[in-house]
């Protein structure tokens, strides 16, 4: 009983962001409701909802363990490739439920789109990095075309003057950082509408994450984004709102500014000012 | 006041390093045993095999006319006659044929010697006739004996005249025994591993699989040759002591091999290189097929390379399907009678002729050397496109 309590109490409370920042409602581009992931008999999130607003940077942060990668990867069933998995509840895409039986996750994952932790550019040419999903998914097909959007990709991703004379090197030489920003090349190659990024500074150097924050800011008005993030400064950096995940439950979902400035609850408190986690 | 720290080691420290240097002893003691069996072993072959790799020729004039045809052994002198080896006469008829302005002219050639002629010059036996002894002798003061490379070693099939004995057949056994593994084991091998490795869920069911594919690759060999006689040769009627049944028989001995080792290259490949691929909208099979497969390819291959080494030197399950036999042609399909190399080793080293010891040496010197080239092919293939991540 008492966590059913609990998971209504707090879902009622953040479902949507509270936010002092604009009295305009933005559109709702994901709506989470009361989603529950077990992992065998481990349960990883307690029945969580919350809104993903459209063209907004949404940060998750929270302690290790919190759930907070096991929701994001629930937006595109990324979960669905671990065994033993269980979820329940719902997470509608422009207003339909992902894990209706009719969508075909292949589908799914072409509209939303993932950037991992640690950089894995396909072991490849950067060319190939590119063109391997547009080429699979039967959206492009004459080679002027091709060349046109890797160019387009890699320059969306702030990486074409670094690496034009080289586009038939493999992936895996560039320096890290280049290896990461090649991933969210690659990722918004397809044109998704939703762009899900796991850490994707923590494998990076500051000078790299900076990048990367930049091109995060930069992309916001074309796609819509959610970043997992253990960086505190950078979700207060990057996103517009952002949800704390504390042992997977959403504890407090807010506009940016005013979590970082004036959490409501305890716990957030704690864990931003560093007194937790 | 406080004592000053002693750099250098302490009794106790002494120890620990007279126990490590104990330990090095033990570990390159085994080593240089290892080695000596492996130069010991490599020596007597070679001592034993160098000298079945060229053979005693006896320079003599042939005749070819309508008579020699006929009674070849009038082709050569009488003296030279018991020297030679009876193989060249038989081929007396066949060699007119082939070449028809052989006809009505004599000729100056180097013949193959008789094996007891030739195992005389080499030491490896005392006695001889005292006759060929002579005429032999007269030979070598006329400079009519030499030695020349043993090309019939290579060239002509199994003989029961040693000197004209060679691998031919098994040779060309060998490469059809290998067609047909390679042709079975490798693409249901990667396919069972790729089911294994990436679709199949994990269960009981799945878990019984693979315990009995890895027990499978633990199964006595001859074994194998009892399945492969049950089930191809009397169920299916593959025809007996064939390359087909051989190869049908080996390739179920080599299958766990290649499904076991291309598992391995599979979960070697990073699981964020599938995540990755998914993540872009590639279906599980467009991951598997265009990013861990080519990751996995050099380990995939180095097994198979492997498997079908194993494949090669297997001779207890081919005596069951009648495959260790005297096969003097070589086969010119799939379906006809073959031997293979080992085979042709265990047929030799059971002929009673001194001639065979050699033979039999160097056949496994052969055999060895090939299976040296396919293993080191394998590890250059995982030297040169081993990704490390």
């Amino acid at each position: 009983m008492r966590t059913r309590d609990l998971t209504g109490d707090t879902a009622e409370v953040v479902r949507t962001p509270t936010t002092e920042r604009s009295p305009v409602r933005q559109a709702t581009k994901m709506q989470v409701n009361d989603l529950a992931v077990w992992y065998g008999e481990t349960q990883a999130l307690h029945g969580v909802s919350m809104d993903v607003l459209e063209n907004e940077v949404t940060a998750l942060i929270g302690p290790s363990g919190c759930g907070k990668s096991t929701f994001l990867r629930c937006l595109n069933r990324m979960n669905d490739l671990i065994q033993d998995v269980r979820i329940e509840g719902e997470v509608t895409f422009d207003g339909d439920n992902i894990y209706a039986p009719h969508v075909d996750v292949v589908e799914l994952r072409a509209h939303i789109g993932m950037v991992f932790q640690k950089p894995n550019p396909f072991p490849k040419s950067i060319y190939e990095n590119i063109a391997y999903a547009p080429k699979i998914l039967g959206q492009v097909r004459k080679r002027t075309d091709m060349d046109e959007l890797v160019e387009h990709s890699l320059k969306r991703a702030g990486l074409w003057d670094e690496v034009k004379d080289r586009l038939q090197a493999p992936g895996l030489t560039l320096s890290g950082g280049q290896q990461q920003r090649l991933c969210i090349a690659r990722a918004i190659a397809v044109n998704p509408s939703v762009l899900l990024m796991d850490e994707p500074c923590s494998a990076l150097d500051p000078v790299a994450t900076a990048t990367v924050e930049q091109l995060i800011d930069e992309l916001k008005d074309n796609y819509t984004i959610v970043i997992v993030t253990h960086n505190l400064q950078q979700a207060a950096r990057v996103a517009g709102y952002t949800a704390f995940f504390h042992l997977g439950e959403i504890v407090e979902f807010s506009d940016t500014d005013s979590l970082f400035t004036h959490p409501r609850e305890k716990k957030t408190e704690d864990y931003i000012t560093g007194r937790y986690g | 006041m406080t004592d000053r720290i002693s750099l250098t080691p302490s009794r106790h420290l002494k120890k620990r390093y007279r126990a490590e240097k104990r330990f090095k002893a033990c570990c390159i003691g085994a080593l240089v045993l290892a080695m000596a069996f492996l130069v010991l072993f490599f020596t007597d072959m070679i001592r034993q095999g160098y000298s079945a790799f060229y053979e005693t020729q006896i320079r003599a004039e042939v005749t070819y006319n309508e008579d020699t045809v006929e009674f070849a052994m009038d082709s050569v002198s009488e003296e030279v006659f018991p020297l030679v080896s009876r193989a060249f006469f038989r081929g007396v008829p066949r060699q007119v044929e082939n070449n028809p302005d052989l006809m009505d002219t004599t000729q100056t050639q180097w013949l193959t010697a008789k094996a007891d002629v030739d195992q005389y010059l080499k030491g490896h036996s005392e006695s001889l006739d005292p006759e060929m002894k002579a005429s032999l002798e007269q030979l070598q003061a006329d400079g009519d004996v030499g030695y020349g490379f043993n090309t019939g070693l290579f060239f002509s099939g199994d003989s029961k005249i040693p000197s004209n004995a060679g691998l031919w057949s098994a040779f060309v056994g060998t490469f059809y025994l290998m067609l047909v593994v390679l042709a079975i084991s490798f693409p249901i091998g990667v396919a069972t591993a790729i089911y294994l490795e990436e679709f199949a869920p994990d269960n009981r069911f799945t878990q019984a699989i693979e315990i009995n594919i890895n027990n499978l690759a633990a199964v006595p060999s001859i074994l194998f040759g009892l399945l492969g006689l049950a089930i191809f040769i009397n169920f299916f009627g593959v025809p007996r002591s064939s390359a087909l049944a051989g190869g049908l028989t080996l390739s179920l001995m080599t299958l766990p091999v290649i499904i076991i080792s291309t598992r391995a290259a599979l979960k070697a490949v990073p699981q964020n290189i599938r995540q990755g691929a998914q993540a872009v909208g590639a279906s599980r099979w467009q991951a598997v097929r265009d990013h861990v497969l080519p990751l996995a390819l050099p380990g995939i291959l180095t097994g198979t390379i492997i498997g079908i080494a194993q494949a090669i030197g297997e001779t207890a399950p081919l005596l069951l399907i009648g495959m260790i036999a005297y096969i003097p042609d070589a086969p010119g399909n799939l379906t006809d009678a073959a031997t293979v190399l080992p085979a042709q080793i265990f047929t030799w080293a059971g002929m009673p002729e001194r001639a065979y010891v050699s033979l039999t040496a160097a056949g496994i010197l052969v055999l060895l050397s090939l299976l040296i080239v396919l293993n080191a092919t394998a590890v250059i293939l995982r030297n040169r496109f081993e990704r490390r991540w």
